[in-house]
């Protein structure tokens, strides 16, 4: 008997303290911890070009810009100019003769910690055209050429051959898998209507997902990247939530009650959809259990409740709630228990964002009569107002890696969708074409 | 079956994908004329009808770099699927136009609300009253009240508070004696604006509760 209580109480005391650490760091190793820390030390990283092994000229620039910009973005390397340096590639080789080694030595000498290189080759002779990209990295702290890729493939996935070979780089130094191949699923205006799109994490190779001809909004990937949930007006008049395979284009209803059926989100597992939907008078959080398609009322309460945004380790949700007045981000657990306000802040704070780390949450505050992007700390202790200036910011979204988030804003007139480090730092558009894009939301890693 | 289990099982036939359910009214179907695919012939969703959405190991993981590397073949990372984006926007803006060209007809007005707000002023009153009249003269005109908002604030609020617009001018309207049937009340948030301009004349328009007549059913 006695026994039984110590046993219950230590296994209590366990849950908690996963809980605990869950929320804080959500299970990651430790180099992936130290490569977050604000004061990491950014890995010292050269590019020695991409030489031509047959093809046009414009095959190996191409792949060497987007390297640089895969690389800098990674926030892991710190990209150094090798040439100001004073460090002379041009005998770099194929990396095992003595001109190899004389580049080798100037690098180590500088303190470039890694070099890269490469050559790239375009064959038109055969039917279909085949590129072929080699890229190979020198270590200077073992001194020693620790690997390569080799890749092939058609014209068109030459992008995706560099972002592949910085992924590789990023597993190599930080044990992450990196987010050069990651997509970005949004909203952008087609004619009179809004649809779905997916593009890759630096903008490029945007694809239509749906083609309603109405209104189609609010994007979320599933855990395992093949499904989008999202927002429907189908027939104009109603609402639903919708799930769409993006290899086949199938497509599923998962949620027709009737009224607003907005914000949806999946759980870290996949197991659980939360949405907020107005079927029993305002704006509640609902949560559908993906398996046994049961359907849990989570918020009670006359006000609006909206927008629930999962922790990593799916415990927890931050939501939006104007209970008080004006829309502030709550707490809660994720079958509706504990809840608690989050943010006091100002009299507008809403559309949170979970990191992938659990470290923060980031949302949209207004501030001065901007809606600008803040990060606010699940504990409410720390605050960081990320943007700042004229229009309207939305939508936040965070990179796997927890280093950058996507969002979109008005700052430059129209509707466009930006990448910004987790710092503030760096603003990146990502879109140009169009009259409006909107809702960014960035696909979990691979 | 009683009323909240019947509501819920229409949410249920909706998820199987238009697998009927009797003892629900027919009304739970989602529409079947669209070309697009319904069809939730999902492969291992048992009897909810779409797939699992749970984390799976990713096929296209990294192989680590290699000192004597063999070639990889690297395919388009998304496969998406093709759509034909002509396939519904020609039916929904025919649609469109027949519903403003009715409401035009009927010389129906808009409310317009101030910023965050939601109550119907004494403007939007004499409105909807004028709204109300050819509402009550017209029994077999179904409506439809959407509400709007500015571009301020966020996309996923504004729903919230656009449908809070919706409501109070329904409600207004059913006060006035129109049949609370008759009203459907949907809202677009900021996602179908009147005007883009970044100024309080556009914004203005926006903040508005538009009372739509519905074309076909």
């Amino acid at each position: 008997m006695r026994q039984a209580k110590l046993i219950s109480v230590w296994v209590g005391g366990a849950l908690l303290l996963a809980g605990a650490v869950g929320i804080l760091e959500s299970g990651a190793s430790d180099v992936f911890l130290e490569a977050t820390r604000p004061d990491f030390q950014k890995i010292s990283l050269g590019i020695a070009g991409i030489q031509n092994g047959g093809g046009p000229d414009w095959l190996g620039g191409r792949i060497e810009e987007v390297l640089k910009k895969d690389v800098k973005r990674s926030l892991v390397f710190d990209l150094v100019d090798l040439p100001s340096l004073g460090i002379a590639t041009s005998d770099i080789g194929n990396g095992t003769g003595n001109g190899s080694k004389a580049v080798f030595k100037q690098v180590a000498e500088k303190g470039v910690s890694v070099l890269v290189w490469g050559k790239a080759a375009l064959k038109e002779a055969q039917k279909d055209a085949d590129v072929n990209m080699e890229g190979f990295v020198y270590d200077s702290g073992s001194d020693e050429v620790v690997g390569g890729k080799r890749y092939a493939g058609s014209p068109s996935v030459v992008r995706l051959m560099a972002h592949r070979f910085v992924d590789e780089l990023v597993f190599r130094y930080t044990g992450e898998p990196g987010i050069a191949r990651t997509k970005i699923a949004y909203v952008a205006q087609q004619g009179a209507a809004r649809e779905l799109f997916v593009m890759d994490y630096d903008g490029y190779d945007a694809r239509q997902l749906t083609a309603d001809g109405f209104l189609n909004l609010m994007p979320q990937w599933s855990p395992d990247r093949r499904f989008i949930v999202f927002t429907s007006y189908r027939d104009r008049h109603t609402q639903n939530i919708d799930m769409i395979e993006l290899a086949t284009g199938k497509r599923w209803t998962l949620i027709s009650l009737g009224g607003l059926n907005i914000t949806p989100a999946l759980s870290p597992d996949g197991n659980f959809l939360a949405f907020a939907s107005s079927h029993e008078g305002n704006s509640e959080l609902y949560r559908l259990d993906t398996r046994t398609k049961a359907i849990q009322r989570l918020t009670v309460n006359p006000s609006g409740d909206l927008s629930p945004s999962w922790s990593p380790n799916g415990r927890d949700l931050v939501f939006v709630s104007d209970r008080g007045g004006g829309p502030q981000l709550f707490l809660m657990g994720s079958d509706g228990t504990n809840v608690r306000r989050l943010t006091f802040e100002g009299d507008y704070n809403a559309a949170p964002a979970w990191s992938p780390r659990g470290n923060w949450i980031a949302y949209v505050c207004r501030t001065q009569k901007e809606y600008k992007l803040c990060v606010i700390s699940p504990d409410g202790q720390k605050r960081m107002q990320l943007t700042t200036g004229p229009g309207v910011d939305d939508s936040p979204s965070w990179s796997p890696d927890g280093r950058h988030l996507v969002f979109s804003s008005t700052a430059d007139g129209k509707s466009h969708i930006y990448m910004i480090d987790a710092d503030g730092k760096d603003i990146e558009r990502l879109t140009f074409q169009g009259t409006h894009n909107s809702a960014p939301s960035w696909s979990p890693a691979s | 079956m009683n009323k909240t289990m019947c509501t819920y099982a229409v949410a249920l036939v909706a998820s199987m994908a238009l697998i009927g359910l009797s003892g629900c009214s027919k009304k739970s179907v989602q529409s079947g004329g669209d070309s697009q695919s319904t069809q939730g012939t999902a492969k291992g969703g048992g009897a909810g009808g779409y797939p699992d959405t749970g984390v799976q190991s990713g096929g296209g993981g990294l192989r680590g770099l290699d000192k004597n590397p063999s070639e990889e073949r690297v395919g388009s990372g998304t496969m998406l699927a093709k759509v034909d984006p002509s396939s519904n926007a020609g039916r929904q803006l025919d649609e469109i136009r027949a519903e403003q060209a009715a409401s035009a007809a009927a010389g129906l007005r808009d409310v317009f609300f101030a910023y965050d707000s939601w109550t119907i002023s004494e403007e939007g009153r004499q409105a909807l009253s004028r709204d109300a009249e050819w509402i009550k003269s017209n029994p077999n005109v179904s409506l439809k009240v959407e509400g709007h908002c500015d571009e301020r604030g966020t996309s996923a609020y504004n729903l919230v508070l656009g449908e809070k617009r919706a409501k109070a001018a329904r409600n207004y309207l059913v006060e006035l004696g129109v049949g609370a049937n008759r009203l459907s009340v949907v809202s677009y948030g900021k996602e179908r604006p009147t005007c883009s301009e970044h100024a309080e004349s556009c914004y203005q328009q926006n903040r508005r509760g538009h009372i739509v007549v519905k074309s076909g059913k």
